[in-house]
């Protein structure tokens, strides 16, 4: 079986982000990078896969400029066979990154795409369900558990309220959900190792995708800052301020 | 007397109830009675020389409390003594950007002056895992170390100026935040790991960096103490390293349990090296890392992928402390040159199992400075008071095995109460008897923190 994740470098999640002085977007010059947290899953998770057998080969993708080959190298110290760049330096959006993997998956058939649920710079959560659709496959979103048997993924999703269990055939789209899995460290010799893996790259164009962005960013704006909290001296001064200034109560 | 604190300072600043005695008179140890008199709430130097001058008139004793995170008993008060308490004295004053000095009250948290530094795009490079609850003023008196000493030194190499109230109830400011001042004794420096004993540290002026660049954490499995010094030489020789902590597979067994974290590596190896380095000097890590596996000196190691994990491989190393409090050890830190840490530790376990074969020895670290803490792990099956008794009657034998190597019976946790009567073990009788003479000019009534450091 074999087993696709696209995966986004992204801003690390630690990382306190900044607004560019002109709101065009996010301050990204000398900012710590990293593979998007819920693509991280989605690798661990192709990985296990590929320990316990059931899995014979994964393939990491991503889509972007040149220094996206940091985050595919990581990929491939955490397990991953090979990676494929579609290189492009335009804003590259979901539905034409949705677009460009299909194109990706025509060529590799792969049984399992499992895709992070969301990145956390953009939070769109967006693009598995639409190369679910581009690409007929069913799809299972939000996966908390995986079990991949007889031609057959068992997912259970996270919900509002509880957790579902479905059954989808395969080929099929995954997208990770936080408890998935916990993904593990990059060991060094699995680094060094990973320096000889194989990375193809690719053009949007060779791949018949245009990847000229359709919406545009007008304006980033950090959120309002919060006030400061104050003591107050009584419960009597308290019950006021929550009548009269919060007016929480009545 | 309660009246007459009340003179000095307003009521709800002088405290007397049970809780607060207790809460107040102590440190992180455990292990002395705690009773003071009163604790009292200063909020400026004057205020504090008032209390001096107050104490020298009624020969009351004080002792000075910060962050209370002392791990030697420097900041306990079971004498009776008024605890001045520099909780409130938590401000930080002025921001110098030309030259990136910041003024703070002694009260300031060290982790406040961290973020202060962030904020200004600058960096305080003193850190530690107790930096969230530690006090500057308590960093100073204690010339405090931690993790990054490798690269930036220790607490005394960022004081660039010092306000001290002294035992005799003056107000010195001390070098005033000059680079250069060559008129004689830097008095400034005599209060730095003073442990409050000549005066008490009431504002300081702290010189900041500029900010580093974006790190990368390392963890490395060795199965023999010699290789951790053969690789801290190689990676020394190829980079510049902000970190080089060392634990034991004991150490990892425990906080890996207490916090539960996953094990770093696949197989567990004897001991471990945490390493942090500048992330743009990645390749030349990864050349010393694999220099290393090819010497025979590493086993396995990984690499954070990101600040969260970069986040999680530090509490291998700084949660080790707190996981094993539960086996109430006895702790011990010392120092020896980076040469003699493997004979020192041979020595002290075959100390140790020879006269008690069910103790474990905790070992953790800061091998890059020679520093070792050496954590005793009480038996289950044993009572408290018999385990430390027993291991206080090893400790001369730790700290003779510490002074046939001229090393030092504290690196970094002061000597307070703790390792007062062991300070023979590093100073010589000449250099004790200089310290003590020098304690009453500053002190002459002997009222500031007494029976810390030096015998009273």
């Amino acid at each position: 079986m074999k087993v696709l994740v696209p995966i986004k470098r992204v801003v690390d999640a630690n990382v306190k982000v900044r607004v560019k002085p002109d709101n065009s977007g996010v301050d990204l010059n000398n900012v710590k990078m990293a593979v998007n947290p819920f693509c991280e899953i989605a690798i661990e998770e192709a990985v296990r896969l590929k320990e316990a057998g059931t899995a014979s080969e994964v393939i990491a993708v991503a889509i972007g400029a040149s220094v996206c080959a940091e985050q595919l190298r990581t990929c491939l110290a955490l397990g991953a066979d090979r990676a494929i760049l579609i290189e492009t330096d335009e804003d590259a959006q979901p539905l034409a990154i949705a677009k460009a993997l299909a194109a990706i998956q025509e060529k590799e058939s792969a049984d399992l795409v499992i895709f992070g649920k969301q990145s956390i710079d953009a939070d769109n959560s967006q693009t598995g369900q639409m190369f679910a659709a581009l690409t007929g496959m069913a799809q299972a979103t939000f996966a908390s558990e995986l079990t991949v048997a007889d031609g057959k993924a068992t997912v259970v999703r996270e919900i509002d309220g509880g957790l579902q269990t479905i059954e989808v055939t395969l080929p099929a789209v995954v997208t990770t959900d936080l408890r998935l899995n916990e993904p593990r460290y990059a060991s060094l010799p699995n680094i060094m190792k990973a320096k000889k893996k194989p990375m193809d790259t690719h053009s949007p164009a060779d791949l018949g995708v245009d990847m000229a962005p359709t919406q545009e960013i007008l304006s980033v704006e950090p959120p309002a800052e919060r006030q400061a909290g104050i003591t107050v001296e009584s419960v009597d001064e308290l019950v006021d301020k929550l009548r009269n200034e919060a007016k929480v109560i009545s | 007397m309660l009246a007459e604190l009340h003179e000095i300072l307003s009521p709800q600043r002088v405290l007397t109830d049970d809780a607060s005695l207790a809460h107040y008179g102590r440190d992180w140890t455990r292990s002395y009675e705690v009773a003071p008199s009163a604790i009292v709430f200063p909020e400026s130097a004057e205020e504090v020389a008032s209390l001096v001058k107050w104490a020298r008139a009624t020969a009351t004793a004080l002792v000075p409390s910060g962050g209370r995170t002392g791990l030697s008993g420097g900041a306990v008060a079971s004498n009776g003594e008024v605890v001045v308490s520099f909780e409130r004295m938590n401000r930080i004053l002025d921001f110098d950007a030309a030259d990136g000095v910041v003024s703070v009250q002694a009260g300031v948290i060290t982790q406040a002056l961290q973020d202060f530094a962030q904020e200004k795009g600058l960096y305080y490079p003193v850190d530690f895992a107790s930096s969230g609850s530690s006090h500057i003023g308590g960093n100073i008196a204690t010339n405090a170390g931690g993790i990054k000493v490798i690269r930036y030194g220790l607490t005394r190499d960022w004081v660039a100026g010092l306000t001290v109230v002294t035992g005799a109830g003056e107000i010195l400011k001390l070098n005033h935040a000059l680079v250069k001042n060559a008129t004689g004794y830097d008095l400034r420096h005599l209060f730095v790991g003073s442990e409050g004993t000549l005066g008490f540290v009431v504002e300081a002026q702290i010189q900041l960096t500029p900010a580093p660049a974006e790190q990368q954490v390392m963890v490395l499995g060795i199965e023999r103490f010699t290789d951790i010094v053969a690789v801290l030489d190689h990676f020394k020789k190829t980079l510049p390293l902000s970190a080089f902590e060392f634990f034991s597979e004991l150490a990892l067994s425990y906080v890996t349990s207490h916090r539960d974290l996953p094990r770093p590596l696949q197989q567990p190896t004897a001991f471990y090296a945490l390493l942090e380095f500048d992330e743009d000097r990645l390749d030349d890590a990864s050349a010393a890392f694999e220099g290393c596996v090819e010497a025979g000196w590493v086993v396995d190691g990984v690499l954070s992928n990101s600040r969260a994990q970069s986040a999680s491989l530090w509490q291998l190393r700084e949660g080790i402390s707190e996981s094993i409090a539960p086996k109430t050890p006895y702790k011990n830190d010392v120092s020896v040159r980076i040469g003699d840490m493997e004979s020192f530790i041979d020595e002290t376990n075959a100390l140790v199992t020879s006269a008690y074969p069910d103790f474990d020895v905790c070992w953790y670290g800061h091998i890059g400075d020679g520093n070792l803490h050496i954590n005793i792990l009480k038996p289950d099956s044993l009572a408290s008071d018999v385990f430390h008794e027993r291991c206080h009657e090893i400790s001369p034998q730790i700290f003779a095995a510490v002074q046939k190597r001229d090393g030092s019976i504290s690196a970094e946790h002061g000597v307070g109460l703790l390792k007062r009567d062991f300070l023979g073990f590093s100073r010589s009788d000449a250099e004790r008897a200089a310290m003590a003479a020098i304690k009453t000019v500053f002190d002459p009534d002997g009222i500031m923190n007494p029976g810390k450091l030096l015998s009273e």
